[in-house]
C-alpha cells in the first residue's frame, strides 16, 4: 500500500497473490504475511437538490479493517506454492436513521473474503508465471426505509451471503537488474448469494423471509513496469484495468412474492494508473505512492449506496527487518475523492458529495 | 542517503497536503432566502385542501401536516419571522359527522382491508380563544362563492362558520374569509378557490348539485376576489393554484377497473344509469373503452354486490321501496348487470358528465390564468401537475408516489384528498412557484419525513382487489359538497 499499489512488475512479497502471482515464483522457503489495514472514511452529502437545498448530511462514522494473510511454501528451486486470505471488497455506509435519503438506503455493508491457492513457476531466472483459485465469499447487508404508503414505517434488512469461484493468472519478465515488467489478471467472481428479508414493524403484505441476489465482482487486469535507475531506488508505474461494467444491477428476489426489486447501476469498465517508490536503506525500506482512479459510477447513478468518485491517493511507507526472519511494513494512505455532482439520477437524489478516507496499514512478514 | 530519504519525505508530505488542504468544504448550491422580501405574516384562503383535510375528516394530525403550516415552515427557514402559524385545530379523531361521531375514514382491519369510520367520539376545536383571526382560512366544502360572502350560505355551517371563522364565539372579528384575511395584513398568500365549484357535481356522479358553477359566475366571483385583494393590501404576494383534473384523481380510477376485471373475466357488461336516469339504464359498458365512464370510489362497497339481487344502495340512501319501484327498478335482478337494476347514477361519472367537469375546469382554469395575470399573483397549474402524476407518478428520493388509490401514497383514504406526504408534495408546488416569480430560494419540504397513513399492524388482503367499506363510509364525505340526495 506504501506505494500506491503499484507491484504487479515486482511482486516481490506474499502479496504477489494478490498482484501478480508470477511473483510468489521469488519466494524463498516458507514464509508468512500476515496484516490488517484500518480504513476511516468519511463522506459528506450535500442536498438535495430536489428539495432545493445545499443541507449537509455527514455519513455515520465507521471503520473498516480488511485483512490479509499470506502464506507460501517452495516446493522445488522453481516451484512455489501459496495460499492467500483477503478482503479485496469490503466497504460499507450508513446514513442517519432519519436522512432525508432514508427510503434510499440507510445502511450497506459488503464483506468478501477471497482464498486463493496459488502455484507460481520459474521458467528461467528472469520469466516466472503464476496461476490461482479464487474461492470467494460475500455477505451483504442492506437497510433502508421502506417507502409504503402506511404509518409507522417499517425498516427493511436484507442480509444475504453466497460463494462464488474465479482465478487469477500472471506473469513476470525481469529484463534486467533494473528493469522488470508484470502483468496480470484475475477474472470475475459471481457470488450467487441467498439470505432473508425482514421488515420492522411486519405487516403481512410485505414479502418477509427468503430472498436471493447475485453480484459479479469485477475482473481485473494490471500491467506493470518497474525500473531502478540507481542502486537501491525502484519506480513503478501500472496500469490497472477494472471491468466493472459487470455491475448491471442491483437485484433483489423476494420469494414469497417473487417480486424483484431491480436498481440499476449500469457502471461501466475504468482504469487505476498507480506509480510506486522504493528506496532501500540497510533494513529500512522508504515507500512512497500515488494512485489515481476512476470512477465506473455514472454521473446518473451516483447514489447513496455508494457515493462513487473519481480520486486521488497518496501513501507512503516504511518497512524494517527486525531480524533475518521477521518484516515489518507500515503505510499510511490519504484518499481525496473528487468532488462528485450526482445530477438528474435516476433515483431523483441529486446533490453533492465530498469524500475522503485515511487508511492505515500494519504487515508482519516471518520466513524461515 | 539521508539526502535521499529527506527527499522522500517532503515529497510525499507536499503530496499528501495538496490533497488535504481541499478537504470537505460546501459544494455550491442554494441558499435559503427571502431574496429581496421581508415576510412577516402568511395568510392562506381555500377550501378543504387548504384546511388539511385528510380521509374525510379535518383533525389535527393531519391539519400539522396542512400544506399552508409546511409553507409557514419553510417560509421561516428562508428567514421569514411569522410568529406563530394558527390554525383552527380540531381535536383527533376529528370533525363529527352527522350523528356527533368522528367522520374520519381509517383502515380499522387490513384484513379485507376495512376502510371507514371507527365510530369514535369526534373531537372539539382546540385554538378557539386565539385573539386573531386564523394564518389558515381553509375552510372544508366552501366554493369561490364562499369568499367573500358574509351570509353564511357557503361557510359549511356549523364548521367554517362557527369553528374557523368564529362567528358565534369572537363577534369582534370580520365575517368573510376575505376581511379576515386582510385584516391579518398578509406579505403573501396562497388562494386555492374553486375546486369545489366542480367538486361536488362531479363526486356526486353529476347528481347533486346538478351542474357545476357556471362559468360566468365563476369569473365574476374570482375578479373580484383577487382585485378586492390587490385593492386592500397593494403589496401582496398571491400564489393561486388552478383546479385538478378531477378524472385524475384515485376517487375515479379505483372501482372502474376492479369491475372491469370482475365482469371482463365473465364476458359480462355494467349497465348503468347515465346523466339525468333515475329508473331504467340506457348504460352499457365493459369499462375497456376508451374513456370509459368512471365509477366513484363511493361505489366501492356495492361492487362487491355486482351480479347479486339487491336493492342495498336504495336502503343505505334511505328510499323506499315503492319510490324504487315507481322508478322501475326491480331490485330481485342482477345488480349491475340487468337494466332494471342498474349501478346507479350517483356512483358513475359517464360521458357526458365527464364532459360536463372538463369543460368547466377548463374554462374555470383560464380565468384562474388570466385574472391572476392581471392582479400579479403566480398560479400554481395544479391541472397539470396531477394528470402528469396520473401518467408518470412522481418521483423523488427513491420514491415513486402515484394516483392509485391507498398503495400511491399520495392520496389520504378518501381518494380525493391528498395524504399528509401529498399535501408536502402540494406546499412544494406553491414554493416553487414562489421562488420563481419573487426571486425568493425557499427550501422544499422533504417530503420522506412527513408520516403515511396510519395502518394497523396485521394481514392484509382483499376482496376483487378492493377494500371492503361500509355503505354509508361516504356519505358525511358527500355531505361536505352540499350532496343532499343522490336521487
Amino acid at each position: 500500500m506504501g506505494q500506491g499499489g503499484a507491484f504487479a512488475a515486482r511482486a516481490s512479497d506474499l502479496s504477489a497473490m494478490y498482484f501478480n502471482p508470477a511473483g510468489l515464483a521469488y519466494q524463498d522457503g516458507i514464509q508468512f504475511y500476515v496484516g490488517a489495514t484500518v480504513i476511516l472514511p468519511s463522506t459528506s452529502f450535500y442536498g438535495p437538490v430536489q428539495l432545493n437545498t445545499n443541507q449537509q448530511t455527514k455519513m455515520v462514522s465507521q471503520t473498516f479493517t480488511p485483512i490479509n494473510v499470506y502464506a507460501s511454501c517452495q516446493i522445488t528451486d522453481d516451484l512455489v506454492a501459496g495460499i492467500g486470505v483477503n478482503n479485496p471488497y469490503g466497504l460499507g455506509t450508513e446514513w442517519p436513521a432519519d436522512w432525508s435519503g432514508r427510503f434510499i438506503s440507510t445502511k450497506v455493508d459488503l464483506q468478501t473474503f477471497f482464498f486463493t491457492p496459488t502455484l507460481a513457476y520459474k521458467l528461467t531466472d528472469k520469466f516466472s508465471i503464476g496461476v490461482g483459485m479464487n474461492y470467494a465469499t460475500g455477505k451483504v447487508t442492506l437497510k433502508s426505509v421502506l417507502s409504503d404508503p402506511f404509518d409507522p414505517h417499517a425498516n427493511v434488512t436484507i442480509e444475504a451471503n453466497g460463494t462464488g469461484m474465479g482465478w487469477n493468472a500472471g506473469a513476470m519478465y525481469k529484463a534486467s537488474q533494473d528493469l522488470s515488467i508484470g502483468v496480470s489478471y484475475r477474472s470475475q467472481v459471481k457470488i450467487d448469494a441467498n439470505g432473508t428479508a425482514t421488515f420492522d414493524p411486519m405487516r403481512s403484505v410485505y414479502p418477509a423471509g427468503d430472498v436471493s441476489s447475485s453480484l459479479t465482482l469485477p475482473a481485473t487486469g494490471f500491467l506493470g513496469v518497474a525500473y531502478s535507475p540507481v542502486r537501491n531506488l525502484t519506480f513503478e508505474g501500472d496500469y490497472q484495468y477494472v471491468g466493472w461494467s459487470s455491475y448491471k444491477e442491483l437485484a433483489v428476489t423476494f420469494k414469497k412474492d417473487n417480486s424483484v426489486e431491480v436498481s440499476p447501476k449500469n457502471y461501466v469498465d475504468t482504469y487505476i494508473i498507480r506509480f510506486g517508490a522504493e528506496y532501500a536503506m540497510g533494513d529500512w525500506q522508504l515507500r512512497a505512492g500515488y494512485l489515481y482512479d476512476h470512477t465506473p459510477a455514472p454521473t446518473m447513478y451516483v447514489e447513496p449506496l455508494l457515493p462513487d468518485a473519481s480520486r486521488n491517493e497518496v501513501s507512503v511507507g516504511l518497512g524494517y527487518s527486525l531480524t533475518k526472519h521477521i518484516s515489518v511494513d507500515l503505510a499510511y494512505m490519504f484518499i481525496k475523492f473528487d468532488q462528485r455532482q450526482a445530477v438528474g439520477t435516476a433515483i431523483n437524489f441529486d446533490g453533492t458529495y465530498n469524500s475522503t478516507a485515511n487508511l492505515f496499514a500494519l504487515d508482519f512478514g516471518y520466513s524461515f | 542517503m539521508k539526502l535521499m530519504m529527506k527527499f522522500f519525505l517532503i515529497a510525499a508530505g507536499l503530496a499528501a497536503m495538496s490533497l488535504v488542504g481541499c478537504s470537505d468544504s460546501a459544494p455550491n448550491g442554494p441558499v435559503a432566502s427571502l431574496g429581496s422580501l421581508t415576510i412577516k405574516k402568511y395568510v392562506a384562503v381555500g377550501n378543504s385542501l387548504t384546511a388539511g383535510y385528510q380521509s374525510a375528516g379535518l383533525y389535527q394530525s393531519s391539519q400539522m401536516y396542512s400544506y399552508p403550516m409546511l409553507i409557514s415552515q419553510q417560509l421561516t427557514k428562508a428567514g421569514a419571522t411569522l410568529g406563530s402559524f394558527e390554525q383552527p385545530y380540531y381535536s383527533d379523531p376529528g370533525t363529527p359527522d352527522a350523528t356527533g361521531k368522528a367522520s374520519r375514514y381509517e383502515i380499522i382491519s387490513l384484513v379485507g382491508p376495512v376502510i371507514g369510520p371507527k365510530g369514535l367520539t369526534a373531537g372539539q376545536p382546540t385554538n378557539l380563544a386565539l385573539a386573531r383571526p386564523y394564518d389558515n382560512l381553509g375552510i372544508p366544502g366552501i366554493p369561490l362563492a364562499g369568499f367573500m360572502d358574509e351570509t353564511g350560505t357557503y361557510q359549511s355551517p356549523p364548521l367554517g362558520r362557527d369553528a374557523i371563522l368564529r362567528w358565534t364565539s369572537v363577534s369582534s372579528f370580520p365575517k368573510s374569509v376575505y376581511k379576515q384575511a386582510i385584516a391579518l395584513q398578509p406579505d403573501i398568500m396562497t388562494f386555492w378557490l374553486g375546486a369545489n365549484d366542480v367538486l361536488g357535481y362531479a363526486t356526486s356522479g353529476g347528481v347533486s348539485p346538478a351542474a357545476p358553477t357556471p362559468t360566468a359566475t365563476f369569473t365574476a366571483l374570482y375578479t373580484q376576489a383577487l382585485s378586492s385583494l390587490k385593492t386592500s393590501l397593494p403589496n401582496v404576494k398571491i400564489v393561486v393554484g388552478n383546479i385538478p383534473d378531477v378524472r385524475a384523481i384515485p376517487f375515479f380510477n379505483t372501482v372502474g377497473p376492479a369491475v372491469a376485471a370482475k365482469i371482463g373475466a365473465l364476458g359480462l357488461q355494467l349497465y348503468y344509469q347515465k346523466a339525468g336516469e333515475s329508473g331504467v339504464a340506457s348504460g352499457v359498458t365493459s369499462l375497456t373503452e376508451a374513456n370509459p365512464p368512471l365509477l366513484t370510489l363511493t361505489g366501492m362497497t356495492y361492487a362487491a354486490y355486482l351480479g347479486q339481487p339487491t336493492g342495498l344502495w336504495y336502503r343505505a340512501n334511505g328510499i323506499p321501496y315503492a319510490a324504487v319501484k315507481a322508478l322501475g327498478i326491480d331490485t330481485t335482478k342482477p345488480f349491475g348487470l340487468h337494466p332494471q337494476n342498474p349501478w346507479p347514477n350517483a356512483l358513475v361519472l359517464d360521458a357526458t358528465e365527464q364532459t360536463s367537469c372538463a369543460n368547466a375546469t377548463a374554462a374555470f382554469n383560464a380565468t384562474i390564468a388570466s385574472v391572476a395575470s392581471a392582479n400579479g399573483a403566480a398560479v400554481v397549474d395544479f391541472f397539470s401537475f396531477f394528470n402528469d402524476i396520473a401518467r408518470n407518478g412522481y418521483a423523488i428520493a427513491g420514491e415513486t408516489y402515484t394516483t392509485a388509490y391507498i398503495s400511491g401514497a399520495l392520496f389520504s383514504l378518501d381518494g380525493v384528498h391528498p395524504s399528509s406526504r401529498g399535501y408536502g408534495i402540494v406546499a412544494n408546488q406553491y414554493i416553487k412557484a414562489m421562488n420563481s416569480a419573487f426571486g425568493m430560494t425557499i427550501p422544499y419540504v422533504d417530503v420522506s419525513q412527513l408520516p403515511g397513513i396510519p395502518a394497523p399492524l396485521g394481514k392484509i388482503s382483499s376482496q376483487d382487489g378492493l377494500p371492503i367499506l361500509p355503505a354509508d363510509a361516504f356519505k358525511d364525505f358527500q355531505r361536505m359538497f352540499g350532496t343532499t340526495d343522490l336521487r
